[in-house]
């Protein structure tokens, strides 16, 4: 009896003491320990792609925030009849500071904006034949999310003093915890746009000058030509454009129609958001498409828009009818989505030559506006007026997320007219500017919110 | 001699003949007082003896007893053993009365079951009998208002969908709140598992017939066995066992039909005209451009909107195209029998539940079996068998274009069927007609069918060692396997801009869970003074989840849905994770001369979900009570029959956070264009550790007039900290969220119940009441808000999910303008009261609670002869619920979506009193997410009333039978509230988080009226 009963408590104890600890070490497998993520040249390589990736999403690169500049700067051109709140509020220019398209914008580009800042940071385990493309690269991607932030969350470089007016935040480390110094403070908007000088101006010299789809020396110039084009700096802007123009990358396409809905870049992307069936976030079909199309219908053009262009010009026609009349260019959810043509690049060209006066930077302005014009078999300018410029540009570039920028950065005011009911936003109000997400000035104190909001 | 002889053969023969005569047979039937039914399965022994045997089926049985001063028992279980003097009689009828001492109930704990008498924590017992047959799809739905302190929620009326079950509030902010399910033992699965649109219900599985009693773990010497997975409670489920004796066999077939519990009014084709109308003009647009949207509409007829006189006038009802009527079918059939040594239980089910809305089902098909075996007088051994189909047809989430409910956003102008094309309006050649995509053609055009194939099951072996000494090893399992399968036809690219051709997609999930628990039980009583039980083991449990989704596009035709042939193989994705616990647990129950009581109970747990630096956790608890009607001094009392004291105060843990929520984590989901990429998707915290929660409870029970009256009140207050929580960082620093053990909150309450139990001669009645207080209170974040849903924010201060929003002020009468108060601090620290007309000057202030005050239920039962007749109202006091889709429905013609009848009621003109302010298309006047689209949800409930009549035995037996009864049966029959929208209990199913208590388009409840026959033989 005695001994059996040792046998039982044996047993019970083996059960007891049967070390089950080490199967309280369970690996992920899904997703890995970020410890075993970032050992190789490859494996920063790939952190490069996820930055791309995460500049490809539809709140980044992929099309909202281009239509929030098409909704917010519209005078009429457009009728949003979406059912989202936040677009329909940015379309209103009536933003609450809630708005949920503030927040995930913001949040998905500081997003890419770390990514970015985690390759540059493991930059010594990149091979050294390949660092310096990796490098540039990683520099532009963070270059180009600051460069969006700062002109919808805080006061256009030409509004004002740039030098004390706030910016958004400076991140260039990349987070491993959450200590005090990720509770950021705002940049001053002049010192937001040098950072962004610096990282592209390194970037350019870094990079190779085709680098496929990806960003290339080219890519950055062509990202520097804007920037310099929001300070007013045509000297620097027609230089950037010239360079990107004269390299001999790109052609325009042979006509309007062909630079859009185009599976692979056509001929003068510059870079374009690369969109397949198994990986697609396009924000501009969604949004701008016919239900037809694949989109929701939610934004439709006006007869004002239509009345613009002149007859026979191609771009006049490059919309479609589906119980509302759609733009054309965003009619193929898998489609690529272009976010710089060489079309801007001309127009760029041809605006800080003509504004700069003097002998011409690569062409004349009007030799510029017009292979614009040609290509859509839109009639030859003989003579050019800033005007005329400045309309060229939306006549190429309509809905493609110009419109709020270029009225800002030459302090044109909104008119909106409904019937008898007459809105007036100056280009500085702050209406037009995005409020600091509340998400984020809740979590976070040091930011100072918005006028206005 | 010879004659001496014959005398004493004589007298031997005598005495002989006279032991003869006096063992006897006795005969006679068994029947309960209760109704007269004869009672099958009694023990009737001969005190004293081994002697015994069983009744049958009608109640009859037959002895042979020693002698006339022979006494028989007659056991039976419910019953109060009754012991009978032979004496002189061959027949004796007895009839026994049902034990109605509710205070002796058994309840389960943890490993192990104790009386009620004995227990110094707080435990809640459901049992079968107050559940059975009830017309809803889970166990949870089934309780609801049976248990103090236990909130149900179902959220909306779609069948299938997960429930929000809370036990004594919310315990945590980011980590879950729902309790741990035990199965016989067994830990299960019980958190969605859809992958697809919103919630299942993992519960809905178990066929709650099967089950012979539920136990809420509720107080920390109740739960803290269970150690970190404790803090919200936890339920015991254990399932039917076999008896012996004769072989019963009992069936159950219930049918019936439903409807919708609320609705709301819209406004019909004139309304919605003169208001859209009014509204584009006050807002500078032209009347003709809304005439031109209606013509759209209106299938490019004016007469259709214009002219009532026409034909084809039209003013169609969305709601009634998707709400139904709709039917419900259950067949349950059980078999328990067995000897001395096997007994079984064995059951098998089918039900079927056509929801109220279209094209909403949901089906399961189940069986059960239970054994237990006596191997020796030592060893016994057992196991528990279920295996489950459930199919569920499903519908999107509450945030989708295509969930049926939507429909009523819809103008009133278009018809139902477009008469060009006899297809829903929706579009036409290319064309949208209607403002938004018809749900009707994704009841048409799509599938969304769940499929779960459910087995738990497990084995056990107990070894007696000693009289007082057992050792019980259990392993057990839970494997579920859900296919959601999706098809969506080209007729819904609207809705589905990726199914311009027709869309596939699939996904198989495999849960499959294994646990064992080993303990040892030691009983002893040491001179009727010292009374010991005791529990001490370990366990060890582990989970994996596999996954698998497949996309394919691009299909001939609607005939075609598998992912084979679709065109374009999209999208492919596996997952897995796992986690496992292992944890060493003990109980020791001490009472002391029969008044004193007392319990410790400790659980050191382990989980891979934790940080390696604080993978342990130690989770006690200590509690003690004092029989007071066992001490002389209320013993004088007759009136009081039961008194008693206890208290408790415990350690209790949460650990149902993400598997890998510690480490850092990179992911390689993102590639781009074919070239594969990585980044990472969440920052590490090797410090991350256990929730605990500490409970303190001080209860007192007490029985009046032999306990047909009893009382049991309750007071706890639960205080967590090192909340899991997800905090919210700088967007700056690329993440949004980090979990943290950051802060802490708490719940306090009181718990009632009130139960009575009587008989007036035939009439019987029974009666219980249980209402309950909780205030959840969030203490510490760190100054951090957490936001969720439209308006509900975790805040210091507060409780969690409190709505915090701008206050509406109602109307300008002036013009119409929508105003809200400012509450801006002035500088001398008062709050500006004012008003502005622009919602981004008002202050964000508190403006409502999610949570209730009070929730309770009241249940009677009435049973005279055959007939038997109960019902239970459960309700909810004190809370809110927030109509999200407001801004959409009753924005006084802000946007083309069909409004609520009230907004007829807007501001027209100067002087104008009211709460609707003007009208004005995309004027945003009032629109903006504030207390205008708040309201008190409050809501007491007719859960369900039930008549019966059971057969008298004399018809019964004619028929062959044991019992017959047919009954009738209403689930939600009436709802008294104040509550506008289609019914107070919402919560709806696309919103997780912080979001608590918003109604968004959300599908009513159900309605339900059944009839059933129950048979036994």
């Amino acid at each position: 009896m005695k001994l059996k009963h040792k046998l039982i408590y044996t047993i019970a104890l083996g059960l007891f003491l049967s070390s089950c600890d080490n199967k309280l070490d369970v690996k992920p497998v899904t997703n890995i320990d970020a410890s075993s993520a970032v050992q190789t040249s490859a494996d920063v390589e790939a952190i490069l792609i996820g930055a791309y990736d995460s500049m490809g999403d539809a709140d980044v690169l992929g099309g909202n925030p281009q239509r929030d500049a098409e909704l917010i700067g519209d005078n009429g051109d457009i009728e949003w009849q979406g059912t989202f709140v936040p677009p329909a509020q940015i379309f209103n220019k009536n933003m609450l500071r809630d708005n949920g398209q503030a927040a995930t914008t913001w949040l998905d580009t500081y997003r890419t904006i770390n990514v970015a800042n985690i390759v540059l940071a493991n930059l010594g385990v990149v091979t050294a034949a390949k660092k310096s493309k990796v490098e540039g690269e990683a520099k532009a991607i963070r270059a180009w999310m600051l460069f969006n932030l700062v002109r919808v969350y805080a006061k256009a470089y030409v509004d004002g003093d740039p030098k004390t007016n706030l910016g958004v935040p400076i991140v260039t480390t990349p987070t491993l915890e959450i200590t005090t110094a990720s509770f950021t403070s705002r940049n001053t908007v002049e010192q937001v746009y040098q950072q962004i000088i610096t990282d592209l101006t390194s970037a350019e010299s870094l990079l190779p000058s085709t680098n496929g789809f990806y960003i290339g020396k080219n890519t950055v110039a062509a990202i520097l030509a804007r920037v310099y084009l929001s300070q007013g700096n045509y000297e620097l802007a027609r230089q950037a454009a010239n360079r990107v123009i004269s390299s001999g990358a790109y052609d325009l396409a042979k006509s309007f129609d062909l630079a859009f809905n185009n599976r692979s870049n056509s001929s003068e992307d510059i870079f374009a958001v690369q969109q397949t069936e198994q990986d697609n976030d396009n924000g501009y079909n969604t949004f701008f498409a016919s239900p037809d199309y694949g989109g929701r219908g939610d934004i439709k053009i006006t007869d004002q828009h239509l009345g613009s262009y002149e007859p026979g010009d191609d771009r006049g026609l490059f919309f479609y009818e589906s119980g509302d009349i759609f733009t054309a260019k965003w009619a193929d959810q898998f489609a690529n989505i272009p976010v710089i043509r060489l079309a801007e690049m001309y127009l760029i060209r041809a605006e800080a030559n003509f504004r700069l006066g003097g002998s011409p930077v690569g062409a004349t302005s009007l030799a510029d506006i017009n292979r614009v014009r040609a290509r859509s078999n839109a009639s030859l300018y003989t003579t050019l007026t800033l005007d005329a410029i400045l309309k060229e540009r939306r006549f190429e570039l309509a809905f493609e997320g110009h419109l709020i920028h270029d009225i800002k950065r030459n302090k044109q005011t909104i008119v909106k007219t409904n019937g008898s009911d007459v809105r007036v936003y100056p280009y500085n109000s702050p209406k037009l500017i995005f409020p600091i997400p509340m998400r984020e000035t809740d979590a976070n104190t040091q930011l100072i919110q918005n006028e206005g909001y | 001699m010879k004659k001496l002889l014959l005398m004493s053969f004589l007298l031997v023969v005598g005495i002989l003949f006279q032991s003869n005569a006096q063992e006897r047979k006795i005969t006679g039937k068994i029947t309960s007082s209760a109704d007269g039914s004869a009672l099958p399965s009694v023990t009737v022994q001969v005190v004293g003896t081994t002697k015994g045997t069983q009744t049958d089926a009608l109640g009859n049985y037959s002895i042979i007893v020693p002698s006339s001063k022979s006494v028989l028992s007659f056991r039976f279980v419910g019953f109060i053993t009754q012991e009978i003097p032979v004496g002189s009689q061959t027949i004796l009828n007895v009839t026994l009365k049902e034990d109605s001492k509710a205070l002796e109930e058994v309840l389960v704990v943890g490993y192990g079951t104790q009386t009620k008498t004995n227990l110094t924590g707080n435990v809640a017992q459901i049992s079968s009998k107050s559940i059975e047959g009830l017309p809803v799809i889970s166990t949870e739905q089934a309780i609801q208002g049976r248990a103090a302190g236990v909130f149900i929620e179902s959220g909306n009326g779609k069948v299938g969908q997960g429930v929000k079950i809370r036990i004594r509030g919310s315990s945590s902010v980011s980590a879950g709140n729902n309790p741990l399910y035990v199965v016989d033992g067994i830990p299960i699965t019980s958190n969605d598992q859809s992958t697809t649109g919103g919630p299942t219900n993992p519960i809905a599985d178990i066929n709650f017939n099967d089950i012979e009693s539920i136990d809420v773990l509720k107080d920390a010497a109740a739960s803290a066995i269970y150690g970190s997975r404790a803090s919200n409670g936890v339920v015991l489920i254990t399932t039917k066992r076999g008896k012996a004796g004769k072989t019963n066999v009992n069936i159950n077939y219930f049918s019936g039909s439903s409807e919708a519990t609320g609705h709301r009014d819209f406004l019909n084709t004139a309304q919605y005209v003169e208001l859209f109308t009014e509204a584009r003009v006050n807002n500078g647009y032209s009347a003709s451009g809304g005439y031109t949207r209606f013509d759209r509409y209106a299938l490019g007829e004016r007469a259709r909107w214009q002219d009532p006189t026409s034909a084809n006038y039209t003013s169609t009802n969305w709601e009634k195209q998707v709400l139904r009527t709709g039917k419900i079918n259950q067949f349950d059939l059980s078999i328990t029998g067995g000897n001395d040594k096997t007994k079984f239980y064995a059951s098998g089910s089918y039900s079927k539940q056509d929801g109220i809305i279209v094209k909403n089902s949901f089906e399961r098909i189940s069986s059960r079996l239970n054994v237990d075996h006596k191997a020796s007088d030592k060893v016994s051994l057992g196991i528990n068998f279920s295996m489950a189909r459930t199919f569920n047809t499903r519908l999107s989430n509450d945030n989708a274009f295509s969930t049926p409910m939507q429909i009523i956003a819809l103008a009133p102008l278009s018809p139902v069927i477009d008469p060009r094309t006899g297809e829903y309006t929706d579009s036409y050649n290319g064309a949208v007609v209607t403002q938004y995509y018809n749900p009707l053609l994704s009841i048409k055009y799509t599938d969304n069918n769940t499929e779960v194939y459910r087995s738990i099951g497990n084995v056990y072996g107990q070894w007696n060692i000693l009289p007082s000494l057992s050792f019980r090893s259990e392993y057990g399992y839970d494997m579920l396997f859900q296919n959601e399968e999706q098809y969506y036809g080209k007729e819904t690219s609207r809705n589905n801009t990726t199914a311009v051709n027709g869309e596939a997609y699939k996904t198989n999930t495999l849960m499959f869970n294994y646990s064992t628990n080993n303990f040892f039980t030691f009983n002893k009583n040491l001179n009727d003074l010292h009374d010991i039980q005791a529990v001490a083991g370990m366990s060890y449990q582990q989970s994996k989840r596999s996954y698998l989704d497949a996309t394919a596009r691009s299909f001939p035709s609607d005939s075609y849905k598998m992912l084979i042939s679709g065109a374009t193989k999209a999208d492919a994705n596996s997952t897995e994770n796992f986690y496992s616990f292992l944890s060493y647990f003990g109980r020791v129950n001490y009472k002391l001369n029969n008044k004193y009581l007392f319990g410790f109970t400790g659980r050191v747990d382990a989980s891979s979900r934790f940080g390696t630096n604080n993978r342990y956790g130690f989770f006690p608890s200590a509690s003690a009570g004092w029989l007071l009607s066992e001490e002389e001094f209320i013993k004088n009392i007759p009136q009081i029959s039961y008194l008693k004291v206890r208290a408790s105060y415990g350690l209790t843990g949460n650990a149902e956070i993400n598997n890998y929520a510690a480490l850092g984590l990179y992911s390689a989901s993102f590639g781009y264009v074919g070239t594969p990429g990585q980044r990472p998707v969440q920052l590490a915290n090797p410090d991350l550790k256990w929730e605990k929660t500490a409970q303190t409870d001080i209860g007192l029970e007490v029985g009046f007039l032999n306990n047909r009256i009893s009382a049991e009140v309750d007071y706890y207050t639960k205080k967590t900290t090192d909340l899991l929580l997800n905090v919210n960082v700088p967007g700056t620093s690329g993440y949004s969220t980090l979990l943290k053990n950051v802060g802490e909150l708490e719940n306090k309450g009181w718990e009632f119940v009130l139960r009575t139990d009587n008989s007036f001669g035939d009439l019987k009645w029974k009666a219980s009441i249980n209402a309950a207080t909780n205030a959840n209170k969030i203490l510490n974040l760190q100054g951090q808000v957490i936001t969720g849903g439209f308006l509900n924010r975790a805040v210091e201060g507060q409780p969690l999910g409190v709505f915090v929003g701008p206050e509406y002020a109602g109307v300008d009468p002036a013009n119409g303008d929508a105003l809200y108060y400012k509450n801006t601090k002035n500088t001398d620290g008062s709050i500006d009261r004012g008003t502005t007309n622009d919602v981004n000057q008002a202050e964000y202030v508190v403006i409502g609670n999610p949570n209730p005050k009070w929730i309770g239920g009241f249940t009677n039962e009435f049973s005279y002869k055959g007939i038997d007749f109960s019902f239970t109202f459960q309700g909810v006091y004190g809370n809110s619920v927030y109509n999200g889709a407001g801004k959409f429905m009753s924005a006084n013609g802000d946007f083309y979506d069909n409004q609520t009848i009230d907004q007829m009621s807007r501001w027209q003109k100067p002087g104008d009193i009211t709460n609707v302010p003007q009208a004005r298309y995309l004027g945003g006047n009032g629109t903006a997410e504030s207390s205008r689209y708040l309201q008190d949800a409050s809501y007491t409930r007719l859960k369900t009333i039930t008549l019966g009549y059971t057969f008298p035995s004399s018809v019964v037996n004619k028929l062959k039978l044991s019992k017959l009864r047919v009954y009738a049966t209403a689930n939600n029959l009436l709802t008294f509230t104040k509550y506008t929208g289609w019914d107070p209990e919402v919560n709806t199913d696309y919103l997780g988080g912080v979001a608590a208590g918003n109604d968004f388009y959300s599908a009513p409840q159900p309605k339900t009226i059944t009839v059933g026959l129950n048979l036994g033989f």
